[in-house]
């Protein structure tokens, strides 16, 4: 049981220190790409619009007429539901495309196969991958530039998200005023900002912008989009894309920032088409 | 005479670390998940030799690391302590008691893994949550949920693992 116990330790101890493209990184990668076809299945079947009707139809198909009637009528209501989801997924692909920035390099638009599991882990798998030039550490955007995370591990075909809710992201951000931000160029008007920090999710679910100044003029509702730079450093993300909006701020006299609580833009289980920005 | 087919308990736990790594992440709560590849070792490894029980363990473990996607190593350690409990719990004949120790077998494996898991967490230098907070609103809850769910499905499962014994008389 000793030598087990150690094998355990070991590999543990490996994988911490190998990397994203180590060996056992890779034998999880593996896995994951082996079990897409089986989670792809499970998302569909999990999906509201592929409910339980289509089935229970079928096993109530009779011969006679009047389950010939009931039967297009049934399948009429399929199709409405089914043009239903299509004109809403119009929609999102117009609404991204719409976002699109000139001289930024998007990989193809990248459908959400399935949450993945992990107690304190918020992350989802996409369907691109490192066939379609999406490497580690690019962010994930959803609809008009509104950042929903970072990309981590990534296979040929797929990869995986790291959501701005997961505990291990973090981004360097700055709180502007709602009149003054284009989401759509990401640019602030006049160069307004009313503080600059790094935002954070806890294990409580709370995301929130550490490190802000407790002279900072920041208030309820103010918008919170990435900065891009710290001083002469790029960041890992763009400059201009929208995360969420302030909360709630609150400051002690013994603390030296201000606790500021972001409400984020996207939510996860909402998520069904994103797109990985490649290159700006 | 019956006894435990270990083809079968080893095929158990395969088919258990799958079935979770593909329904596991639409079931969980938080915290709280189905830890179906810990049921599936308990109850295979009941009735199994010791160092059969926690090979199984170990490898089930292994196989659940990898299948999913967090830190490799922690479900190796919390399968083979799930062998472990499994192998002394099975040690014990109470007679019309087996679903209740099963399911209490399956609690303490919970805990475990979740400790083991905050710990490793911990070390790797991820954040994660107090103690304190975890066991409240993760770890009680969790071993509970796979608590019940072993005391409703265990012994059937169990069935299915033994095998007619051939004589040579």
């Amino acid at each position: 049981m000793f030598s087990l116990f150690l094998a355990s330790v070991v590999l543990f101890t490996i994988y911490v220190k190998e990397g994203d493209s180590g060996p056992l990184h890779t034998v999880q990668l593996g896995a994951a790409e082996i079990l897409r076809p089986a989670r792809t299945a499970v998302a569909n079947v999990a999906h509201p619009f592929k409910s339980a009707e289509g089935v229970i139809s079928g096993a109530l198909e009779r011969g006679n007429q009047k389950q010939a009637l009931k039967k297009t009528r049934r399948k009429n209501k399929e199709l409405s539901a089914e043009v239903s989801q299509l004109q809403q997924q119009n929609n999102r692909l117009r609404k991204l495309l719409k976002g699109s920035r000139t001289g930024y390099k998007y990989a193809p638009l990248a459908q959400v196969i399935s949450p993945v599991g992990g107690q304190f882990t918020n992350r989802i798998m996409i369907d691109v991958g490192s066939k379609d030039g999406v490497k580690p550490d690019q962010p994930v955007i959803v609809g008009n530039n509104t950042l929903v995370g970072r990309t981590a591990q990534v296979s040929s075909n797929t990869a995986e998200v790291i959501l701005v809710t997961d505990q291990s992201f973090a981004a360097g951000v700055r709180i502007v005023p709602k009149s003054k931000y284009n989401q759509s160029t990401g640019e602030v008007s006049g160069e307004t900002s009313s503080g600059e920090g790094l935002l954070k999710s806890n294990y409580q679910g709370y995301l929130g912008v550490e490190y802000i100044d407790q002279s900072a003029r920041v208030k309820q509702g103010d918008y919170v989009v990435t900065s891009g730079r710290a001083g002469k450093f790029s960041l890992l993300f763009p400059p201009g894309l929208f995360v969420g909006t302030v909360d709630s701020v609150s400051s002690q006299d013994i603390d030296q920032y201000k606790k500021i609580v972001v409400s984020p833009a996207a939510h996860p289980e909402d998520l069904q088409e994103v797109r990985v920005i490649e290159h700006w | 005479m019956e006894q435990v087919s270990v083809f079968r308990a080893t095929l158990l736990v395969a088919v258990a670390a799958v079935v979770e790594a593909v329904i596991g992440p639409y079931l969980t709560f938080g915290g709280i998940a189905p830890r179906l590849t810990l049921l599936g070792i308990v109850v295979a490894v009941s009735g199994l030799q010791e160092t059969q029980g926690l090979l199984i363990g170990f490898f089930g473990g292994v196989l659940m690391d990898a299948l999913g996607e967090g830190l490799f190593g922690v479900g190796a350690l919390g399968g083979l302590v799930a062998g472990a409990i499994s192998v002394r719990v099975s040690a014990m004949k109470l007679k019309g008691a087996q679903r209740l120790i099963l399911a209490q077998a399956v609690a303490v494996s919970v805990v475990a893994y979740d400790l083991i898991h905050l710990f490793a967490t911990h070390l790797a230098g991820l954040q994660g949550p107090s103690v304190g907070a975890f066991v409240v609103h993760g770890v009680i809850p969790d071993a509970l949920v796979n608590a019940v769910l072993a005391y409703l499905i265990g012994l059937r499962l169990m069935k299915l693992l033994k095998v007619r014994r051939v004589g040579w008389t």
